[in-house]
């Protein structure tokens, strides 16, 4: 099942108030590349007239990205500039070789010139505009500067200048050598969007604040949505270290090198990180607002939740505890409600581990939509019909709620959340056995675009929920038996979540859970066996369920009714409904093994009903099939064909291969058992039948592979071909049975007696 | 660095067999040496080393004419550098670093060589120091590099192996490569420095900055001279090994160097540092007597009258100070003190800030302004001024501690537990950090980890004695009044024995706890006893007499139960006699998590 981990209440930049992504108080400074920019504009206000009108709008579009965007290299800015208009390009290389390889006064009658452009009675700029802004920014902060930083500006320039000509010299044979059709359109959007690769941030050295603050948000953007293009843990710590030994007061660098701790679960060094964090960010708080309230008292509480998300993300529930108790005391002294809500968020999760806390959850849920809260409101939500699901709640009423909350993410395009129902509802449908549905709300997922324009030219990010959602369709596939495209979709998900990443785990589970089945199919226990370590080490309680699955296939009925006993009680604690019923059949089927099919039917009603009342639908059925069974053995076919005409349905609809198999057998079995009592005529039809019925089981098992089922069902046909006198079919099924039985060892228990 | 152990244990074993340290049978052949090389550090415009060899040799008896140093023999090359070094030497004292080193240029000879390199780095550092106030950015702020430092690194480096630098280059070539953060690499060429000349102080205080810890300094093989001697008791000091440093001292001491200012300044740093403050006080005012315009170390002496509340001394000597030299770092931190003790923190605050200004890297003035910030309730402020303390020395105890103290007084006790237990970390057996680490459990009401605090903060020898007052009273609130009456005992144990007049508030609540403790038991006597102590005190006067009255109605109703008393109940022999501090402890695992 999907799970609404308590990673997503962990979302520093999305959850409102905890990050901003920019408290630094940016103030202008001059650099060489700004420079190039103010002669970008002096030209284009000097070429005037001469552009034309297509070159005059591909330049204005450049011009803002350029004026808010980072410091670049001359290489680049030159050529973003050359695919709108080759011309300026040149004049402006021209305007900053002179200044460059002139004296400092070129610069300072530049700057001079500058201010002429707002003076006339028709001024080139408007003084409000976006581009007049800049200027006078520009102006003011040139004319603030002394004169030892004038100087220092110019050899900036100078060697902003002369890294591009070196660069160009070493560039212009490899230049003519390549395409010049790679150099269009595309182009651009890569330089100017596309992730700051390793080796741009290793070589250029000292970054300047826009050129650091970008740096930063992108990489925390690139964890949370995909861990695997951020930089690698080590190289972005190297990067953090580097950029907070040249200012110290960077507090954003220790919230990401926080982050990238967590994702190495370092302990240690996270914490350190984190309030190292908030002791700047009070600092800056302090500055800001003198009012201890809205200020640094605000990032107070704030420190306090983080640290309790801190401590839960590493286990420590005691110590979230504490944290998050303090932190709640402190919003409420201070009445922030919003605070109050992220912790009671935050509480909920705490709980979870300890008790169900719908109640909590409930008021988190009203009260964060009082507070406009739509993002935690609808976690909540979620949250909620999960709990509810597994709680055996009304389908009608899970579906209708999911519904409500996408029309929040909608609303408010929060497309982290419409990943995440769609996941769950995916999720859901499984639960209840709905395989179509769930296939269908999978690949709604798959198949949608993101809606974040983070990552422009990438269609998806690698969040929890895409790999929740490949994993269930992963599993779907293996269990119609198309293990080619299983294998194919676990291919990728281990190319999207390398096993070092953060959801790895999931697929890990995943791909050993449909390895087991394969090998449980073909009568490979050992190699099942070998599997259950790696299940357990994913999912303990998994793992000793596949256990007791492989004892009894190994007919250690003793050992495996010993764990399944122990599991049910565990089960039934921690009220995990869906693994108790698997194991109450598991164990039924033990007892009718033992043949004991008076105990096993007890059994069997019991699993029925719980399925029945939490709406498993899948799981009902099969323990249809399993009471038929008992049924038949009991002397009972007439009842035990009434009930499969219940079931059959949702198996051949919804069930998986085998399970499709194994029922068309037992339908074909019991049609057999009740024919006895027939009058010739009607026998014949209903012996005719069960071999049309074994036909279709034997696709089905051929399907999965599973050669024992194959040869019961052959040997069962030869039978009833006997029966009816046709000697050739007979001898046909005989034949394959004689192969596949020399192939298989013969296992102890009597054909008939046995349904799966 | 299998081989480099072995070689660094044979060394070690030489230094034993050589008799376990230097040697000091010699005083003249020391006090030569000091003489001449306070002359070279001079000759190399290395100030401090000579200060220091010079303080040294000044402490010792003089020597007769006969016996001076000869001054050094000039070689050839010398003599052909002489002109340019003369010239060279007057512009380096004038602090034209780059005019010196002009003229030096292509000079061959070491001495003319050393102080060629020694000015171009001077003088990048001088530059640096002046790049930092303009600045283009509030980024490019902490870019400023000494940009010779490549440079000087790459020719060093070749000199290095070509072994054609001198003990000088040596330490100079060090210093280049710790200003670039190769720490590995300096400490080693340090250390090839110490060996090369041991005598110049200046190698061996770099390698007291780089060492961190007891195991650094086990692996490093020292030359055995005399001067590992005061390494050893310095970096003692500084490694808090206290203990170990003054045992050093002391034998320095007693080896003839008793005159010694700087011996004794160690001295009294070193009794700060265990807080035992009446000695470090009177070695204090000695040194004074003996070097009245002494302005290194007057900081630590002002922090002691500070602790002691002596307003008239802390105001003699800030006058005093601010008369020798208003513009030391020095003299604004006991400024800042006197005024602090005055109540008047904004000031103090000022000189504080002041001292920084002088000296950015001066880290006592950025704890002491954090805690004149808290004490004007300017808690932000406060966090600020601690975490640039950390950012200068992550091993600063009192900034960590600082911190703890903020967020407590923002009444989040979880949160400063990290910044407590970072200080208790630093100082395991500092029981100020225990007593605020119990505090904070308590009021998370952890009750047990709190329990563990305070014991063990009166295992390592409580200072404010409050420890076994908290803890009794805890197992007071969990009903375990076994052990809160014997904490209680061994409170009062603990006052009477240090003989302390001076009035304490929780005697009389631990005497009436064990009067009405022993009453419930039944044992009369111990009752009465304690009754009796608590119509002492104002405060349980009357219910001490409440309780005689109801011990004498009740004993004059079963006589018979009284059992007979044996010893006197507040000096049990088993109690006395284990509670003797450890000495060194390692720091407390207060959970399974402890980061």
């Amino acid at each position: 099942m999907a799970s609404v981990h308590e990673s997503l209440y962990f979302n520093p930049m999305l959850t409102n108030g905890v990050v901003h992504a920019n408290v630094f108080g940016v103030r202008d400074w001059v650099t060489p590349h700004k420079m190039a920019l103010l002669v970008l504009l002096s030209e284009l206000g000097r070429a005037g007239a001469q552009l034309g009108l297509l070159e005059r709008r591909r330049l204005n579009r450049l011009l803002l990205p350029l004026l808010q965007g980072p410091d670049m290299a001359l290489s680049r800015l030159r050529k973003a500039i050359e695919e709108c208009c080759p011309h300026l390009a040149g004049s402006v290389h021209i305007r900053l070789k002179l200044m460059a390889e002139g004296e400092l006064k070129d610069m300072e009658q530049f700057f001079d010139d500058l201010s002429d452009s707002f003076s006339g009675t028709e001024p080139e700029v408007h003084k409000t505009s976006v581009v007049g802004l800049f200027l006078r920014h520009m102006i003011l902060a040139y004319n603030k500067l002394s004169f030892s930083q004038v100087y220092k500006l110019y050899t900036a320039l100078q060697q902003y200048f002369q890294k591009d000509e070196k660069k160009n010299g070493a560039d212009e044979n490899e230049m003519e050598l390549t395409n010049p059709e790679e150099l269009d359109g595309k182009m651009e959007k890569e330089e100017l969007d596309g992730p700051l690769r390793e080796e741009d941030i290793a070589c250029s050295g000292p970054l300047s604040q826009k050129q650091a603050e970008y740096f930063l948000s992108q990489q925390a953007s690139l964890l949370k949505n995909d861990e695997t293009k951020a930089l690698a843990p080590a190289s972005l710590q190297k990067e953090l270290n580097n950029l907070l030994k040249f200012n110290p007061d960077f507090a954003e660098a220790h919230y990401l090198s926080y982050l990238n701790s967590l994702r190495v679960q370092d302990v240690f060094s996270s914490t350190h990180s984190l309030l190292h964090y908030f002791d700047r960010l009070i600092l800056t708080g302090a500055e800001s607002k003198s009012n201890g309230d809205e200020g640094y008292g605000r990032s107070l509480r704030y420190a306090a939740l983080n640290l309790a998300a801190l401590h839960c993300r590493f286990g420590h529930y005691q110590q979230a505890e504490l944290a998050l108790q303090e932190a709640i005391r402190i919003a409420q002294e201070s009445n922030d409600h919003v605070c109050l809500q992220h912790c009671l968020s935050w509480l909920y999760i705490l709980e979870q581990k300890i008790f169900d806390s719908c109640v909590l959850l409930e008021h988190s849920v009203n009260k964060s939509l009082h507070f406009g809260l739509p993002y935690l409101a609808s976690l909540g939500i979620q949250s909620l019909v999960q709990q509810r699901a597994f709680a055996g709640k009304a389908a009608n009423k899970l579906m209708d709620a999911l519904k409500d909350s996408d029309l929040l993410h909608w609303k408010h395009s929060l497309s982290e959340l419409i990943d995440i129902s769609i996941a769950q509802k995916t999720a859901i449908w499984r639960l209840y056995g709905r395989s179509t549905m769930a296939l269908q709300q999978a690949q709604t997922l798959l198949s949608m675009n993101s809606l974040e324009a983070v990552n422009v030219g990438v269609q998806q990010n690698n969040t929890e929920s895409f790999a929740v959602v490949l994993c269930h369709l992963a599993e779907l596939h293996a269990e119609q038996g198309y293990f080619a495209a299983a294998s194919e979709i676990l291919k990728h998900l281990k190319e999207r979540f390398p096993p070092n990443s953060q959801h790895a785990q999931l697929w890990m589970l995943f791909d050993q859970k449909i390895q087991f089945e394969r090998a449980m199919n073909d009568g490979r226990y050992h190699v099942a066996d070998s599997l259950v370590a790696g299940i357990t080490a994913l999912n303990s309680i998994e793992g000793v369920y596949r256990k007791a699955i492989v004892l009894k296939a190994q007919n250690q009925m003793s050992e495996a009714h010993k764990l399944l006993q122990k599991l049910l009680i565990h089960c039934q604690k921690i009220k995990n409904t869906e693994m108790v019923i698997s194991v109450l059949l598991s164990m039924a089927e033990l007892y009718w093994r033992s043949s004991c099919h008076t105990i096993a039917l007890p059994v069997l009603l019991q699993a029925l009903a719980l399925a029945r009342e939490y709406s498993l639908q899948y799981l009902a059925s099969e323990t249809l099939l399993n009471l038929a069974f008992s049924q038949l053995i009991l002397g009972i076919p007439e009842q035990a064909l009434n009930i499969l005409h219940m079931a059959i349905e949702p198996v051949l609809a919804h069930g998986a291969v085998l399970d499709k198999g194994c029922a068309m057998f037992l339908v074909a079995k019991c049609q057999v058992a009740s024919a006895a009592s027939y009058t010739p005529q009607k026998k014949i039809e209903a012996l005719e039948s069960a071999i049309l019925n074994l036909n279709e089981a034997k696709t089905y098992f051929a399907k999965v592979d599973c050669k024992e089922q194959l040869r019961d069902v052959l040997y069962f046909q030869a039978r009833l071909f006997h029966t009816l006198g046709k000697t050739q079919e007979r001898n046909k099924c005989a034949m394959l049975f004689r192969q596949l039985h020399q192939e298989l060892p013969a296992h102890g228990v009597p054909l008939i007696n046995a349904f799966k | 660095a299998v081989i480099g152990r072995a070689g660094a244990m044979a060394a070690a074993m030489v230094a034993a067999v050589a008799g376990g340290g230097g040697d000091f049978s010699d005083l003249r052949e020391i006090k030569k040496q000091l003489l001449s090389v306070a002359e070279r550090s001079r000759e190399r415009g290395l100030q401090h080393s000579g200060k220091w060899a010079a303080e040294l040799a000044f402490a010792l008896e003089p020597l007769p004419l006969s016996e001076l140093p000869p001054p050094p023999v000039l070689t050839e090359e010398d003599a052909r550098d002489l002109d340019a070094y003369t010239l060279a030497k007057s512009y380096f004292d004038l602090k034209e670093y780059d005019r010196a080193a002009y003229f030096l240029r292509g000079c061959k000879s070491q001495k003319a060589y050393f102080l060629y390199m020694y000015s171009r780095y001077l003088s990048g550092e001088k530059k640096k120091d002046d790049e930092t106030v303009d600045s283009l950015g509030p980024l490019e702020k902490g870019q400023v590099k000494n940009e010779a430092l490549r440079e000087l690194r790459v020719e060093l480096s070749k000199k290095h192996k070509a072994q054609e630098l001198d003990g000088f280059g040596l330490y100079l070539y060090g210093v280049v490569l710790r200003k670039l953060d190769l720490v590995k690499e300096a400490i080693d060429v340090f250390v090839e420095a110490a060996h090369v000349l041991p005598l110049h102080w200046g190698a061996w205080l770099e390698l007291c900055n780089l060492i961190t810890d007891k195991e650094m300094l086990k692996f490093l093989s020292l030359p055995d001279t005399w001067m590992k001697e005061f390494f050893l008791a310095h970096i003692y000091t500084e490694l808090q090994l206290i203990e170990e440093a003054l045992q050093k001292y002391q034998s320095l001491i007693d080896a003839g160097f008793s005159k010694s200012t700087y011996i004794i300044s160690q001295i009294a740093v070193a009794y700060h540092n265990i807080r035992d403050i009446d000695k470090a006080l009177s070695i204090f005012n000695e040194l004074r007597k003996q070097d009245p315009f002494r302005i290194e170390n007057m900081d630590t002496f002002s922090n002691l009258l500070y602790v002691r509340s002596m307003k008239p001394e802390l105001s003699y000597l800030a006058h005093n100070l601010c008369e020798i030299d208003k513009y030391r770092v020095e003299t604004c931190c006991v400024i800042g003190n006197y005024y602090s003790l005055r109540s008047q923190h904004e000031k103090a605050a000022l000189y504080f800030q002041r001292a920084l200004k002088l000296n950015p890297r001066y880290l006592g003035a950025w704890t002491l302004m954090g805690h004149e910030y808290m004490e004007m309730k300017n808690t932000s402020a406060a966090i600020q001024a601690y975490r640039h303390a950390i950012e200068v020395n992550k091993r600063d105890y009192r900034a960590w501690y600082g911190l703890g103290q903020t967020y407590e007084i923002l009444k989040m006790p979880f949160y400063c537990l990290y910044y407590y237990r970072r200080a208790h970390q630093l100082r395991p057996n500092d029981s100020r950090m225990l007593v605020a680490l119990g505090e904070c459990y308590e009021k998370l009401n952890q009750l047990v980890e709190s329990k563990k605090c305070y014991w063990r903060a009166y295992a390592v020898g409580d200072v404010e004695k409050m420890a076994l007052v908290k803890l009794a009273k805890l197992h007071e609130q969990l009903n375990e009044s076994e052990q809160a009456a014997q904490c209680y005992i061994k409170y009062i144990q603990d006052i009477y024995s240090c003989g302390e007049v001076v009035e304490h508030l929780e005697v009389s609540t631990a005497f009436r706890y064990l009067a009405q403790y022993y009453f419930k038991c039944k044992l009369w006597d111990e009752a009465s006893a304690c009754a009796q102590k608590c119509c002492a005190f104002n405060d349980t006067r009357e219910e001490g007499k409440a309780l005689l009255r109801q011990i004498l109605q009740l004993r004059n109703q079963g006589e018979t139960s009284s059992t007979d008393v044996a010893a006197p109940f507040f000096l049990p022999a088993s109690l006395s006699a284990n509670n003797t501090p450890t000495r060194r402890v390692s720091p407390l695992n207060l959970s399974s998590v402890t980061p």
